[in-house]
């Protein structure tokens, strides 16, 4: 087993060849978001030290009929043009973290925490083993073997089940429950027995039906084993606040008694049932299939998280998730706009009575009527730690009280670790799913979600639903725009540092090229256009000079509401310029072409966000499949200043979706020399001109757009143009993606009022 | 009095960042005129000027043909040279050899132009050519100066003995009661590829040599000369040529060597002339056959143990006798390139995220691919690397081009991805292309810096001369300080001193 320890332990490191200063800096700035690093691509700086050389593996006769290599150090590779590609996908996906997934060859990594999924989907030691190795065109080194050993020998045994409102912790083996009691933190969390309270050893006895496991078809003939028999169960109880930390301490890294959290539905005779099936013409795709196959594997509910990319339809899933547990749900989202588009889809997808689901926001404080029902809500709706109304204190004292069947958590890779923590803590659930289409995985704070929620329980591979025609097939693209000679000079001169962005995203060169696509799309193609800006100054001077609308933070959700309709309508209106309030919240299915002037530095989850937006499948499904009429029907640009910070960042933007097997073509020649004077800043004067105005814009006034959720979860979305540090903004300070920056409710980082903009003081003061 | 100074690189590089003078960004004009010179460059005429793949002769025959004329008619002592001469002939000239055999009378050449079609006198002539470079032709004038051709004497007489008894080796295959059990095709095959291929990394100085060969150090130096560049005090590296030389593929390759081995001949004191009449000689050998040692003169005997090193042969001992057996690399020697283009599979295949998968399990194919990616795991069978920006700049320092790079990628290719249009993903591609520029956008110019002019009229006279006569490269007015080109050095000299 000492082989299977030091693997265990190496695998971890991988991180943290950048974890010492990123740990650091996470704590300092950790009550302002998610984490988004941008500078460490773990596999770079270490396979750099070391070579790994297998060499030695012994090859199978038959290894050309296997799909897949396995290394000792976890790594897979695996083929896509096997026979076998699907079911080993399909095998790898449930034990193992994609690295990357291009066209022929797909590269898996074994982790600890893949192995606790795999186990929590009911996928047992001895199987993942055998398939293994079946699939693998080597012996297994006896590394993996160990290594899967040890990390699964304690999965699966304990397991956190919700019941009449109380936690236990329950467990077929009562010698593990008394390894737990050993530790502190679980000690603490213990609630004594009422009845004895002197014999602290001592279990709750109960006996629970085996599950059934069914309904996987991994490989022919590898059904897995059933075990239906009667378990004695022993159980005790925990303190509802000290579940998360019972939880943590259970993980590998600590006790390694990982906990699977299940919900057996069918069975709850305690809550009431909420009458809602999915209508007849919601048809879940393939993989919307699977994804829930894998929820509900043992006719139970298991908590975890599924990864579909942006219009892939996650809702659906949701939805449907909702629909068989038929128990009330409690549905999260980040913002006003979803939760309205969220209640939207319930309504569509599902028979459920209007009655029986209502929207919980700022503006809408609605109550469902009868037993049980489905509350749409936000993150910060239920998190808010302030003084409320009394209509919003209500609903809240009954959304703490109800034992909810299933937490429905959208976006879960935006959200703050914190917020999460209260929104676990505040809401008793049996089953939680989070949504996502983004799990960066080099983020530590993933990992975060494997005990908040759970394992992944299932992650599409964009590139076969693109060939499925599922999701659009976009052609992404490089523009490089050499800097001018007078906007380089200025770039290069030290007393400009703090303006460097805005000097390499007013390059007038970028500017011809941006508007050169505009024109090229509207006129030759009859595209809707998206241009994305983070730096506000841009943003403004992009739209003045193209006569384009915008929006940004402080556009009012009236105007906002009027430019999108038109967008959507307005055979006139086709290009519109979002800052960064249009990453997430905004939905404009309609848009098919995207040009990013400029963003935040390595954010790798912006950069795929972004692309979501232009993701959803549009025109027919024939046309869209593979080998179909249009190659390409949605097109991403990104335009960057050559010799400029924009080129180092951008590659690193773009490695999540290399990763995802989306290549970037880039374009050196645009826009075309021949167009002269039919673009704008044609001539030295007007080029010199716009630098004037550069240089002499404040320092307040080029600064990144900061964006503020409203402590009671409306997204009124404030602009503060703040004069930070450069460093910050490029995000060399944080290291964190600065969306949601804590409203005034969170507690933390209040402005001094004498630094805040002029607009805004008076809201404050 | 103005001070000329040498102008250092580092100053130089000062204006550039300070200024962004001319010399990172080139103007319009300049960009322009760049582009036309690199489309010309790629145009129809490229072929010519572009830098062909020189290291080898593309034949053995080209090599024979080099030899002076008195060597040559040696060589034609042998029937089995002149077998291995007719066979490497194009169509056209061997037909020639057939229909002059027996003819012994010079053959006008105006004549023979007759026997084609106008069409095809471009392939006559080459023909010809060839027929006269190695001298189985022989170029008569008359009194009226007609020229005429003959055949060559020894050729013509040793084809005839040949046509008519046919040709029999200076030694017999020995028995299978002498020899037992001899390796298997099959076997041999892989035995000379592992010979090769140990060779090879030696040749490369890897450091993932097993067992080294018993090429002496200065037989070594010789086959690396013109493959590997060494820098003082450094260790040797692959240069271009060395880096063409191993995309290029085994026959070729040996080609290669085999004309290294036979040009240092004489610096061993051995007659090239005897080597190249036992290579083609082996040639004709059966593969897979023992042939006894005690048949071989003494220089064929030390040639053939440096052809075993090669994977030429094999050596056995037998009890009594020993014997070599040759290998599919030594028949197929006299075979010309063309022909033994038998295409091997491919096992390179590029993913758009720059990762790289070679299906081999070859230490030579993990050196070759470390010269411009790198490394991450070695299977069994398969390679996995990544292409990076640090390990294409390290490939371009050792003057490796991009398009080397493609190419190789490209023609290696794995049959899976080898029907996909492009082969290598497109922005791959793009992307070693971009880097390579990248690197070339920088230029240095060997130049002057004048500054302390006595006055501003001084100062300007001299930059409207050097910019007069385009050699101006920057100038400084405020601080008065100008750089020149250094071929105007001396012109510039002569100006300040006739204004004084």
């Amino acid at each position: 087993m000492a082989g299977g320890d030091g693997d265990r332990a190496r695998a971890p490191k991988r991180y943290k060849s950048s974890a010492p200063s990123k740990a650091a800096l996470v704590d300092e700035t950790a009550e302002m978001n998610y984490a988004d690093d941008f500078d460490d691509d773990a596999r770079d700086g270490d396979n750099e030290v070391k070579k790994r050389d297998f060499t030695k593996l012994e090859l199978k006769p038959d290894h050309v009929n296997r799909p897949l290599w396995a290394c000792a150090d976890g790594r897979i590779f695996l083929e896509t043009f096997s026979p076998l590609y699907k079911q080993a996908y399909d095998f790898l996906i449930a034990i193992a973290e994609p690295v990357c997934r291009p066209e022929s060859m797909h590269e898996y990594n074994l982790t600890p925490h893949s192995l606790y999924a795999a186990v929590s989907v009911g996928l047992e030691t001895t199987t993942i083993i055998s398939v293994l190795s079946k699939l693998s065109k080597t012996k297994l080194p006896h590394e993996i073997i160990d290594f899967i050993h040890g990390s699964t020998a304690n999965y699966g045994k304990v397991k956190l089940v919700l019941k009449k409102n109380q936690y236990f912790v329950e467990s077929p083996f009562p010698e593990v429950l008394k390894t737990l009691l050993n530790d502190d933190v679980i000690l603490k969390a213990r609630k004594a027995p009422e009845d004895c309270l002197g014999a602290s050893s001592s279990f709750a006895v109960s006996k629970t039906a085996g599950e059934i496991a069914s309904g996987h078809d991994l490989l022919d003939g590898m059904e897995l084993a059933a075990a239906t028999e009667d378990k004695e169960t022993h159980s005790f109880e925990i303190d509802s606040n000290q579940v998360e930390n019972v939880k943590q301490r259970c993980l590998p890294n600590a006790l390694n008694f990982p906990m699977l959290e299940e919900y057996d539905f069918r069975n709850d005779t305690v809550n009431p049932d909420l009458d809602m099936e999915l209508k007849p013409q919601a048809r879940p795709r393939p993989y919307q299939e699977k994804s829930l196959s894998k929820m509900f594997g043992n006719g139970r509910a298991r908590s975890g998280i599924i990864v579909l990319p942006c219009g892939a339809g996650k809702s659906l899933v949701g939805v449907s998730a909702a629909c068989r547990i038929k128990k009330s749900c409690l549905c999260l989202a980040t913002n006003a706009v979803s939760v309205d588009q969220w209640a939207f889809q319930f309504k569509l997808w599902s028979t459920i009575r209007d009655e029986h689901i209502s929207r919980f926001t700022s503006d809408n404080k609605e109550k469902f009527r009868g037993m049980a029902g489905v509350v749409v809500t936000t993150y910060n709706m239920v998190a808010f730690g302030g003084k409320r109304s009394e209509d919003s204190e209500k609903i809240i004292e009954e959304i703490r009280s109800r034992e909810w069947g299933l937490l429905l958590m959208d976006e879960v890779h935006v959200v703050p670790a914190h917020m999460f923590r209260k929104v676990i803590s505040i809401t008793k659930s049996h089953c939680k799913l989070g949504l996502t289409a983004t799990l960066v995985r080099e983020d530590e704070r993933i990992t975060d979600l494997n005990f908040l929620i759970g394992p992944k329980l299932y992650e599409a591979n964009w590139l076969d639903l693109v060939k499925g025609g599922f999701i659009a097939n976009v052609q992404c693209a490089e523009v490089w725009c050499p800097m001018t000679k007078e906007f380089f000079a200025e770039y290069l001169k030290k007393e400009n540092s703090k303006k460097k962005q805005v000097l390499y995203v007013m390059n007038p060169n970028k500017f011809r090229a941006c508007e050169f696509l505009i024109r090229f799309h509207e006129q030759q193609r009859g595209d809707k256009i998206i241009v994305f800006a983070d730096n506000l100054f841009a943003l403004t001077a992009y739209a003045m000079k193209l006569r384009k609308p915008m929006i940004y933070g402080a556009t009012s959700h009236a105007e906002r509401t009027r430019i999108l309709y038109q967008f959507k309508n307005s055979p006139e209106v086709n290009t519109v310029f979002l800052s960064k309030v249009g990453d997430n919240s905004i939905d404009i299915p309609e848009a098919n072409v995207i040009i990013q002037i400029s963003s935040h530095a390595g954010s790798r989850r912006q950069e795929a966000q972004r692309l979501g937006r232009i993701l959803r499948a549009k025109g027919k499904h024939q046309d869209r499949m593979a080998g179909g009429k249009e190659e390409y029907n949605a097109f991403f640009y990104s335009l960057v200043s050559t010799d400029t910070q924009e080129m180092y960042y951008s590659t690193k933007r773009q490695q999540f979706l290399i990763d995802q097997g989306y290549s970037f073509k880039v374009i050196t020649s645009s826009p075309p020399p021949d167009e002269g004077p039919n673009l704008s800043f044609h001539t030295l004067d007007e080029q010199l001109d716009l630098l004037g105005k550069v240089l002499s814009a404040g320092d307040d006034m080029i600064g990144v757009e900061h964006l503020e959720e409203d402590s009671d979860g409306k997204a009124l979305l404030k602009a503060r143009r703040s004069a930070g540090l450069m460093s910050a903004f490029s995000g060399a300070g944080g290291m964190v993606y600065m969306e949601y920056n804590t409203g005034k409710g969170n507690g933390a980082k209040k402005k001094d009022p004498a630094k805040r903009h002029t607009l805004f003081k008076k809201r404050y003061t | 009095m103005p001070q000329q100074a040498l102008l250092l690189d580092s100053s130089l590089m000062n204006c550039i960042i300070c200024n962004c003078c001319i010399i990172l960004h080139p103007s319009r004009e300049h960009k322009k005129r760049r582009r036309l010179q690199g489309r010309r460059r790629r145009g129809p005429g490229a072929a010519a000027k572009m830098p062909q793949v020189m290291v080898v002769a593309r034949n053995f025959m080209d090599m024979v043909a080099a030899l002076p004329a008195a060597k040559l008619d040696m060589l034609y002592d042998s029937a089995f040279i002149c077998e291995a001469v007719l066979r490497s002939f194009p169509p056209l000239a061997k037909k020639y050899v057939i229909q002059m055999l027996y003819v012994s009378a010079p053959m006008l050449a105006a004549a023979m132009q007759e026997w084609v079609l106008d069409e095809y006198a471009s392939k006559h002539k080459v023909a010809i050519d060839r027929l006269l470079q190695l001298r189985v032709f022989v170029e008569v004038r008359d009194r009226r100066k007609e020229v005429s051709y003959k055949m060559n004497n020894k050729f013509q007489a040793n084809m005839q003995k040949y046509l008519v008894s046919g040709g029999c080796l200076p030694r017999e295959p020995l028995p299978f009661s002498v020899t037992g059990r001899l390796p298997t095709l099959v076997e041999l095959e892989n035995y000379a590829l592992d010979q090769w291929e140990c060779f090879l990394l030696q040749l490369i100085n890897s450091s993932q040599v097993e067992k080294g060969t018993t090429f002496s150090s200065s037989m070594m130096k010789t086959f690396q000369r013109g493959l590997l560049s060494s820098r003082d005090g450094e260790a040797a590296k692959l240069s271009e040529n060395g880096f063409q030389f191993l995309l290029m593929e085994t026959n070729a390759q040996l080609w290669y060597i085999m004309r290294e081995y036979i040009s240092s001949a004489e610096e061993r004191g051995v007659d090239p002339t005897d080597l190249i009449s036992f290579l083609l000689e082996l040639s004709f050998h059966t593969q897979g056959a023992a042939y006894s040692l005690s048949t071989l003169t003494e220089v064929q005997r030390v040639a053939i143990m440096d052809l075993m090193e090669l994977g030429l042969v094999k050596l056995q001992q037998g009890r009594k006798d020993s014997w070599f057996i040759p290998t599919k690399l030594a028949t197929n020697l006299s075979s010309s390139l063309s022909d033994s283009a038998a295409s091997k599979e491919g096992i390179v295949v590029v993913e758009t995220n720059f990762r790289l998968y070679a299906y081999s399990a070859s230490k030579l194919h993990c050196e070759i691919l470390r010269l411009f990616s790198r490394v991450e795991y070695q299977l069994p069978n398969l390679i996995v690397g990544a292409i990076t920006k640090e390990s294409l700049y390290g490939a371009f320092d050792n003057g490796i081009t991009a398009e080397q790079i493609i190419s190789f990628l490209q023609q290696n290719a794995h049959p899976r991805v080898i029907d996909k249009i492009p082969i290598v993903p497109e922005n791959v591609t793009d992307q070693i292309r971009l880097w390579e520029n990248d690197r070339n956008r920088v230029e240095m110019v060997l130049s002057h810096v004048y500054e302390d002019f006595p006055s501003k009229d001084m100062f300007e006279q001299c930059c409207d001369h050097a910019r007069d006569n385009g050699y101006l490269l920057w100038e400084d007015a405020k601080k008065m300080r100008l750089i020149v080109n250094a071929e105007f050095h001396q012109e510039m000299r002569e100006f300040l001193r006739r204004q004084r």
